[in-house]
């Protein structure tokens, strides 16, 4: 019976990759080429990284090793907490459980069939991601192809180990509260532990890794180096394996990957085994809503319409988006993760080593780029997705006598005030931690209003242009071909302002260092209409695109 | 109420819809029907103003959806096969946010949305999630936001699919009140039955073409060797098998 499930996913997997025809075959292709591009970069940063710790005497070797042994920690803490998110979802609300639970299946087979469904998810990207380091690794050290086949076969038990974490933990939860509340209360609390690894992570300092000078003792940095980053985890025994796999220490080889792989038998085999007893349970449970008692009294923004006829779509879409916001978990973990990426970009520019008051300045000047990079991470998630999440109701407004503008605006609205809140937040704490000057600070709140502006703009047009009423969760639309060109656009466009704005920087500083004459005011005017053009450009091109789109697009 | 004018609706070479005219006046009941596939749904998207015609005119109240979709959206109602509504939404905001995008006056809003709540028999949940409720009852809340904004021309899609029997019976009474009100109805459906019995005109489509139109007395007299005993399915699979 598995077979047969696995069966139908390799077919279903064939079947999408021969119906790429046309356009589809050729953005598939492009975007396959920018992911393999993006990789050679990661490889050659990683390279260059390994070839430098692995030169330094007498410690070199052992450094590549624990480089090696955190990265693969880190990843396993990271596919624990996706599978604890994606199990909820891949287990108890995939859109075809319904139906293969009225077949004749087996419950322990439909439960391994989602299992291994589960750690494919939540290992992909991350398993994709590290590649490059252990190919720099390789290369680093000299080894041999066998070392990445090795490796390979040693990724399947550690990403089912690592799977089974959350796996069991949604099952037990679920068997234990069978209800859907359930599933927002995980949602959360993978969000709450995804920001507590990155904040962890952060905090721990790991570039005190590549600057041993920071540590007191020599002794201490070598015992830090010789200790076990983790003994008892799959990380470790991997690490271990790869380690004795050049010094052709094959007894220890054997024996580390030997209990990974009985390690995964042996969970895999009892959650088989306990999938029988509880996994029924859970499913029955999380087909239950969970009860909800709304108020049937007017909210603010109806009140408002009342006053303000004009403003009629606009505040209704508004409060209708409000509400749908606040009440989806699926946002709330969304805000966890921003409000971790905004402590660790302060604490980041808090722990900058600058010394001088000039060179805080340039690095607050700098800063735009970065905090305009939060931003537009930021509306990866909340602006772009705004049309798709939409979702099947889109009919609604499609239908309804509201044009496809003033929708449009309306998301704009929604996006917009938060984005330049955070904006204006991040500018104006990390320009206090710098300690900027006036010029740079003035410059860099009033460059941030517009770029929070113009980055709000680009999300909902490319959103627009973009659109996807059939995804079921904002990953989809974050890691999705739109998603990809939004990012594209506002990283070029953050580097062009930071470009045009570099010339009358550059005169400020030559006024702080007494030059005579600083100030070119032709070139300050040059820079002015640039700046303006560009502007413009974001402001318009997306937006009128996108409207284009929406207008034409059926459903 | 509704007039199709040549219209025609093409995906790539293949044509959904070919060269359709239509005219139902205000008070009809018109029944659209056909095979799986023939193009009653693209008709009805067509009429609703989310999807856009390859060729051909369609006015609802006497505005072109592609010209002034804003005015025809303005008169019509649209129902489609899936009710698909803002799962993180009550029954009861979902009916506030159709009235305030139609612009219900609030006080009607304040006195009209209880009573439908009521009269649909889903008062007891209008506080909950829409997530939480079934297919017949968003069916239900959707024929009751129809209700809300008093539309002239209604566009329903398979309108019975998931109500109980009771809601059923309650349906075809609506149906003609609001008919006998001055609303045009354009009904898609495969229950042949009710069709014949609650429609005052009908249409069948096959493979994009109407084959068909006129009452059901019109509809069985068109079949050959037709007998005045014969039911509308009988009329309905010879036409269809036939290829009109």
């Amino acid at each position: 019976m598995f077979q047969i499930l696995f069966g139908r996913k390799l077919r279903t997997f064939k079947n999408a990759v021969m119906a790429l025809k046309g356009w589809h075959l050729v953005k598939t292709i492009l975007f396959l080429l920018v992911g393999l591009l993006m990789l050679l970069a990661l490889y050659g940063g990683f390279w260059r990284l390994l070839n430098y710790l692995e030169g330094v005497q007498l410690i070199g070797p052992m450094l590549s090793w624990k480089l090696a042994s955190m990265v693969l920690l880190i990843t396993f803490s990271m596919v624990i907490v996706s599978s604890i998110i994606i199990s909820m979802t891949t287990l108890y609300y995939a859109f075809d459980l319904k139906f293969l639970f009225s077949c004749p299946i087996g419950l322990r087979s439909l439960f391994l069939d989602k299992a291994i469904e589960t750690v494919f998810y939540s290992s992909w990207t991350l398993i994709l991601a590290i590649l490059p380091f252990i190919v720099a690794l390789g290369r680093v050290k000299g080894l041999d192809f066998g070392f990445y086949i090795s490796y390979l076969l040693l990724m399947v038990p550690f990403v089912m180990l690592a799977g089974s974490f959350g796996i069991i933990f949604s099952m037990l939860v679920m068997y234990i509260f069978p209800s859907s509340k359930t599933r927002d209360i995980t949602w959360l609390l993978g969000s709450l532990s995804v920001s507590f690894v990155y904040v962890a992570f952060r905090f721990s300092k790991p570039e005190q890794l590549l600057r041993p000078d920071s540590l007191e003792v020599v002794a201490q940095y070598i015992q830090y180096l010789q200790a076990p980053t983790a003994p008892y985890l799959p990380s470790w025994w991997v690490t271990k394996a790869m380690v004795s796999y050049p010094a052709a220490n094959w007894e220890a080889f054997l024996f580390y990957g030997g209990v990974l792989f009985a390690a995964a038998f042996v969970i895999y085999a009892g959650m088989y085994w306990l999938s029988g007893f509880v996994y029924a349970r859970g499913f029955s449970g999380a087909q239950s809503a969970p009860k909800f008692h709304g108020v049937s009294r007017l909210i603010p923004e109806q009140r408002l319409v009342l006053k303000l006829e004009n403003f009629r779509y606009l505040l209704t879409f508004y409060w209708k988006d409000r509400l749908l916001l606040l009440r989806d978990a699926r946002y709330w973990s969304q805000i966890i993760l921003i409000v971790a990426l905004i402590v660790v970009y302060l604490f980041s520019i808090r722990q900058l080593p600058l010394d001088s008051q000039d060179i805080k300045s340039l690095v607050s000047f700098l800063n735009i780029g970065v905090a305009g990079f939060v931003m537009a991470a930021i509306g990866l998630r909340f602006t772009y997705p705004a049309i798709s999440l939409e979702g099947n109701s889109f009919w609604l407004l499609k239908s309804a006598p509201v044009t496809t503008a003033q929708i449009m605006r309306e998301k704009l609205l929604l996006s917009l005030v938060p984005s330049v809140l955070i904006g204006v937040v991040l500018i104006t704490f990390s320009n206090h931690l710098l300690n900027a000057d006036f010029f740079i600070s003035t410059l860099a709140t009033c460059t941030i209003i517009v770029a929070a502006i113009a980055v709000s703009v680009m999300g909902v047009g490319l959103g627009a242009l973009f659109p996807d009423f059939k995804v079921e969760n904002i990953h989809q639309l974050e890691s999705s071909y739109g998603g990809f060109i939004y990012m594209a656009c506002a990283m070029g466009y953050l580097t062009l302002v930071v470009a045009i704005e570099a010339w009358p920087v550059q005169m400020h500083f030559a006024q702080r260092f007494g030059r005579a004459h600083p100030w070119d005011w032709r070139g300050l005017a040059l820079c002015a209409v640039t700046f303006i053009v560009l502007n413009a450009a974001v402001l318009v091109i997306p937006w009128k695109l996108g409207l284009r789109n929406l207008e034409k697009h059926e459903i | 109420m509704i007039k199709i004018e040549k219209l025609t609706k093409k995906f790539g070479a293949y044509s959904a819809v070919d060269a359709l005219d239509l005219d139902i006046p205000a008070g009809e009941i018109f029944g659209f029907l056909g095979p799986n596939g023939a193009g009653k749904t693209t008709t009805v998207k067509i009429l609703s103003g989310i999807m856009r015609p390859t060729s051909g005119r369609v006015l609802v109240g006497g505005f072109d959806v592609v010209e002034r979709p804003l005015e025809a959206k303005k008169v019509l109602a649209y129902i489609p096969d899936e009710p698909f509504v803002y799962p993180k939404l009550t029954g009861f905001e979902f009916l506030r946010f159709i009235g305030d995008i139609y612009s219900v006056p609030y006080a009607e809003q304040q006195k009209r949305i209880p009573e439908l709540l009521e009269s649909f028999e889903i008062s007891a949940q209008s506080g909950e999630l829409l997530e939480s409720y079934s297919h017949g009852m968003k069916q239900k809340l959707l024929i009751a936001s129809v209700l809300l904004r008093k539309p002239k021309v209604v566009l329903f899609d398979e309108p019975t699919v998931g109500l109980d029997p009771k809601s059923i019976r309650r349906f075809k009474v609506l149906l003609r009140d609001i008919a006998a009100n001055g609303t045009a109805v354009f009904m898609c459906t495969h229950i042949l039955d009710m069709a014949e019995k609650l429609c005052t005109s009908l249409g069948i489509i096959y493979a994009g073409r109407l084959i068909a139109k006129g009452s059901v007395a019109e509809i069985k007299k068109l079949a050959s060797g037709a007998h005045a005993d014969r039911s509308l399915e009988d009329v309905f699979l010879e036409l269809t098998e036939s290829g009109g």
